[in-house]
């Protein structure tokens, strides 16, 4: 089973390819259907997911050679990408509700695939803060409802209605909450370092690459790009670039390449959420395809750093340095590496970004990405395989690699597509000097810091979780007092009087009219 | 209203509303007639039938439009006696019809009558029981005045104490007894109050009387008395101390009987009491108290049910917080807005939480049932390995727990959307609050017992019984029933507002 895990997402790859007209497919009767379409947007980030789904199913089997529980792994998985597509191809909102939910589930069986304590409390973690994003998502989705004339419950119909909704203020709220837990935004990232260490490393690619922009996509669908609010995009700008630089900083205190890069998430989840937010400052529509472009390199980058996780921990010394070289360029290319997939994203999410504080912060985050990546390949190092000799498996390498090629060649493909004119040209000379720049800081930053590293406190993954580790400690305390007086509730006299007290209280209710 | 009205006649269909009913009477004499051992041949035949008889009056009114009725012996109310079957009634019917048929297929194991076994009590007990709820379930749904109500109520609680006690021990006689004085007491308050009405009235026939009833003291008192009369029967928070012991020490399928459908009896008298009988007399005040005890129940039953240690006490709690659910379509149903009566959505997600709380209850409850036969115990704590032991069982208990939770697709999902529609609609936001709480409170429990359930045991696991696999279809079956009801959203959720009326009622002062 797990073996075929590779084929199931090819078909999703082939829509992308090949469907052409936008013609919507409708499931249901009039008065409450299902909805799919393939709009640009969703096809992007469909495209590129879709390719992961691909190389990481085809890592996953040779993976899971030996380990138990292969079984529940494949059906988590399958359920999982099931919810991911479906996000992607949702046009109503019933239907992208089940599908989000659907991920979630399947994801969070990833998660706790192999049974530790760690998973275990990952697991639980992850799937009490996304059925909690869900709940506000839903009551945001129910507002919309009632705004839609109509009976329909199309996405589209919903963010057309939401600028002039007379919730729109509650309903915006809603929705930066529910995605923005679900993008991992601060403080709410603290699933994402605890996930992606216990996940499996192909679970870890998926959900970090793939599964995660769905929050993205949600926020591109529903939130109001083409009307400026600015006190609203304002909050979320905010939100995101704090959560780029947080990313980073606590990052840097980290040693496991697995958390190392959890938090390359969560910065990298900020940025694009703050280039979101900036867009919805100055009504830019042009923010959501700029944010939807850095997303699909993400996916591919991502994945591909974490599938080198696997393939670096069995490749010997001797043959290090050819599998170190291209981990390395891929990674600084988060940074914005010139040439690579980030300083096309970076080109693209210049105009929404303005020229004033965003830009600033946005120059800190490449140049803390770029640290923070440098820490990433250094710990890589010390996870080589004992062996000298040691080589990666063929059907673990080649799946890494064909991430890699892409992460590297996609980017490239997305960005000639565009109608000339529209962009810059990436080859200007300034525009390569501005792309560097960063990393060479970062750099030299990194070739500064690494001394001091070392000397960093040590902050637990999950950082802030810590706090909520202990609440979770006093939670059961009030429990037990709710436990005790629901006993005494239970006692025969108790209940007489609960009983004589009710019917007092409702004929008095009663009367009073 | 003209203050006169044609009282409804006999169409065309309306015997079967009579067949509904006799059906298992038949069986319960037949049992008694031939003996314990065919008791459960009996009870084998005609179950399906009456689910039959349900799926074709279902047919018929979806198709119709119109309420089924039947005129005993022809006499017209106020002098004789109606069958009424509209759409609350034959969704419940052929809801709870599925449910009682399923628990039957899951019971064989445990109450099967085998030729060459010496004949005992609990088979004949347990069969006649069930047909005797099905029964008594069929003429609250179809019971057209207060008085069959009434009998029904009564029948209805003779038939499920015993179900508690079935297996004899100390504890759960204890349990029955509670749970029988307590449901008496209901019954005192509910009797009270018919009479009241009946002698401010004249007549207890449900159409009649919700025509004339008014506004004045008598009037208010018997809606109170049966109000609260109900709600000790259907273990609405705080008067739901019977509820936990009786629902956790019944075997498994009685268990599932007790919560997914007894409770849902007095529950759909409520509702009779507040949308038919006397429409638009329940006030802004008394409708918030009544939301205020089932966010209580909501509450605290989750917060409980998450302290439990033993799988089947966790699922009882579970059932007192989902009790409160229904409740909140009161406040929601009416509220201080008159131009934003919202009949239709708070009425139908309630409804709709009704059936899927039964099929996923029950699901839970014949799981947790497997899990005791197979371990030999229920302790959450030490479940490790029995998800690996019995897949399909732990699946089904899954199943539930996600309708439970409320997400999609299944009919817990539908249902608070439509409650959830219904908030918004009447800016009652402080509900929404709690429907979302009491998800994530549900879904913590739910997680907790899934991951032991999971996790490696702490000592090699050995089965103290072979579970057989049919019971683990019964299970499973249900719990995917309560996954698709969602999907009745693509069909048949419109048969619920048959019979009610096209415009919110105007109170009558």
């Amino acid at each position: 089973m797990p073996a075929y895990l590779a084929f199931a997402p090819i078909p999703a790859f082939a829509a992308v390819l090949f469907v052409s007209d936008d013609s919507p497919l409708v499931v249901g009767p009039a008065r409450l259907h299902l909805t799919f379409a393939l709009d640009l947007p969703g096809a992007l980030l469909l495209g590129v997911a879709a390719l992961l789904w691909i190389t990481a199913g085809a890592y996953a089997s040779p993976y899971l050679q030996g380990r138990p529980n292969r079984g529940r792994f494949a059906v988590c998985w399958l359920t999982a990408l099931t919810g991911c597509i479906g996000v992607f191809l949702a046009a109503d909102m019933v239907s992208f509700y089940l599908f989000l939910a659907m991920l979630t589930l399947g994801a969070c069986g990833l998660i706790i695939q192999h049974e530790t304590a760690d998973a275990w409390r990952a697991g639980a973690l992850y799937i009490g803060l996304g059925l909690l994003a869900e709940t506000l998502l839903l009551i945001a989705f129910v507002l919309l409802a009632m705004d839609i004339p109509g009976d329909g419950l199309l996405i589209g119909d919903a963010a057309a209605a939401l600028p002039t909704s007379p919730h729109r203020d509650l309903i915006v709220g809603l929705l930066i909450a529910g995605f923005g837990m679900k993008a991992g935004l601060v403080p709410f990232h603290v699933w994402m370092p605890r996930a992606y260490a216990a996940a499996p490393t192909p679970a870890a690619a998926v959900l970090s690459g793939a599964a995660v922009k769905a929050s993205i996509l949600g926020m591109i669908r529903f939130l109001p790009l083409d009307t400026a609010l600015p006190h609203a995009g304002t909050l979320l700008a905010a939100a995101g670039l704090f959560a780029a630089l947080y990313g980073v900083v606590i990052g840097m205190t980290q040693r496991r390449p697995k958390i190392v890069l959890a938090y390359s998430s969560v910065s990298q989840m900020g940025f694009i959420v703050a280039v979101i937010g900036m867009g919805m400052i100055a009504g830019d529509g042009r923010a959501a395809l700029a944010a939807i472009f850095y997303s699909a390199n993400h996916v591919l980058v991502k994945g591909a750093l974490f599938l080198s996780i696997g393939v670096i921990a069995a490749t010997g010394r001797r043959y290090l340095w050819p599998m170190l070289l291209p981990v390395a360029i891929i990674a600084v290319g988060l940074g914005g590496l010139p040439l690579t997939g980030g300083a096309l994203a970076k080109i693209v999410v210049d105009g929404p970004l303005g020229d004033g504080a965003a830009n600033t912060v946005a120059t800190l985050s490449a140049v803390g990405t770029t640290l923070l990546m440098l820490q990433f390949v250094r710990g890589l190092v010390t996870t080589v395989s004992t062996d000298q000799e040691a080589t990666a498996a063929p059907s673990l390498f080649w799946p890494w690699l064909s991430t890699a090629v892409a992460s590297l060649i996609v980017p490239w493909a997305l960005f000639l597509a565009v109608p000339e004119g529209m962009l810059p040209n990436p080859l200007a000379p300034e525009l390569l000097w501005k792309a560097l720049f960063p990393v060479l800081l970062g750099a030299i930053l990194a070739a500064v810091l690494w001394r001091w590293v070392r000397r960093l406190p040590h902050i637990p993954e999950g950082d802030i979780v810590v706090v909520l580790d202990r609440c979770v400690k006093i939670a059961p305390a009030w429990g037990k007092t709710v436990e005790q007086a629901e006993g005494m509730l239970r006692q025969w006299h108790v209940a007489g009087i609960s009983l004589l007290a009710l019917t007092l209280a409702l004929g008095a209710a009663l009367l009073a009219q | 209203m003209p203050a006169t009205t044609v009282p409804d006649a006999t169409t065309a269909d309306g015997a079967l509303l009579v067949l509904a009913i006799v059906l298992p009477v038949v069986g319960i004499l037949l049992s008694f007639v031939l003996g314990g051992r065919c008791a459960e041949r009996i009870a084998g035949v005609l179950l399906p039938a009456g689910l039959g008889v349900a799926c074709i009056v279902f047919l018929k009114v979806w198709q119709g439009g119109e309420p089924l009725i039947y005129t005993v012996g022809g006499w017209q109310p106020p002098l004789g006696i109606t069958l009424r079957a509209d759409g609350l009634s034959v969704a419940m019917m052929v809801a709870m019809a599925i449910v009682i048929c399923l628990i039957g297929v899951f019971a064989h194991a445990n109450f099967g009558s085998r030729a060459a076994s010496i004949e005992t009590r609990a088979p004949l007990v347990f069969w006649v029981m069930l047909m005797a709820i099905s029964g008594a379930m069929n003429m609250i749904f179809i019971g057209g005045d207060l008085f069959t109500l009434y009998v029904a109520l009564e029948l209805l609680t003779f038939a499920a104490v015993p179900l508690v006690c079935l297996d004899g021990r100390a504890e759960t006689l204890q349990a029955a007894l509670r749970y029988l004085l307590f449901a008496l007491l209901g019954s005192i308050l509910y009797l009270i109050g018919t009479a009241l009405l009946y002698g401010s009235y004249g007549t207890l026939d449900i159409v009649l009387m919700s025509q004339r009833v008014h506004l004045e003291p008598a009037t208010l008192a018997a809606a109170t008395l049966m109000t609260v009369g109900l709600f000790a029967k259907t273990a609405l928070f705080p008067l739901h101390l019977w509820l936990p012991p009786a629902h956790a020490g019944a075997p498994a399928a009685a268990s599932a009987v007790l919560s997914a459908v007894v409770v849902k009896g007095s529950f759909f008298l409520i509702v009779r009491l507040w949308f038919d009988v006397m429409p638009g007399l329940l006030s802004v005040a008394a409708s918030q108290l009544i939301g205020v005890l089932g966010a209580s129940a909501i509450i605290c039953g989750n917060i409980v049910a998450l302290r439990q240690k033993r799988l089947k006490l966790l699922i009882a709690y579970s059932t007192v917080a989902q009790i409160g659910y229904l409740f909140l379509m009161f406040p929601l149903a009416f509220s201080a807005d008159p131009l934003h009566l919202q009949y239709g959505d708070a009425l139908t997600g309630g409804m709709l939480q009704a059936i899927s709380h039964a099929t996923a209850k029950a699901a839970m409850f014949m799981a947790a049932g497997l899990v005791y036969a197979a371990l030999g115990h229920d302790q959450i704590s030490e479940l490790g390995g029995i998800a690996r032991a019995l897949p399909m069982t732990m699946f089904a208990f899954g199943l539930g727990g996600l309708c439970l939770i409320g997400l999609p697709p299944t009919g817990g999902f539908l249902a608070k959307w439509l409650l959830l529609e219904a908030t918004i609609a009447t800016g009652q936001w402080w509900w929404a609050i709690v429907i979302t709480a009491g998800g994530l409170l549900t879904s913590a429990y739910i997680f907790i017992v899934l991951s032991r359930a999971m996790g490696p045991p702490s000592a090699p696991l050995t089965l103290h019984a072979a579970v057989p696999k049919y019971q683990e279809v019964a299970a499973l079956g249900l719990a995917l029933l309560s996954v698709m009801l969602g999907l009745v959203a693509l069909g048949p959720i419109d048969v619920l507002q048959v019979g009610r009326p096209e415009a919110p009622m105007v109170q009558l002062r």
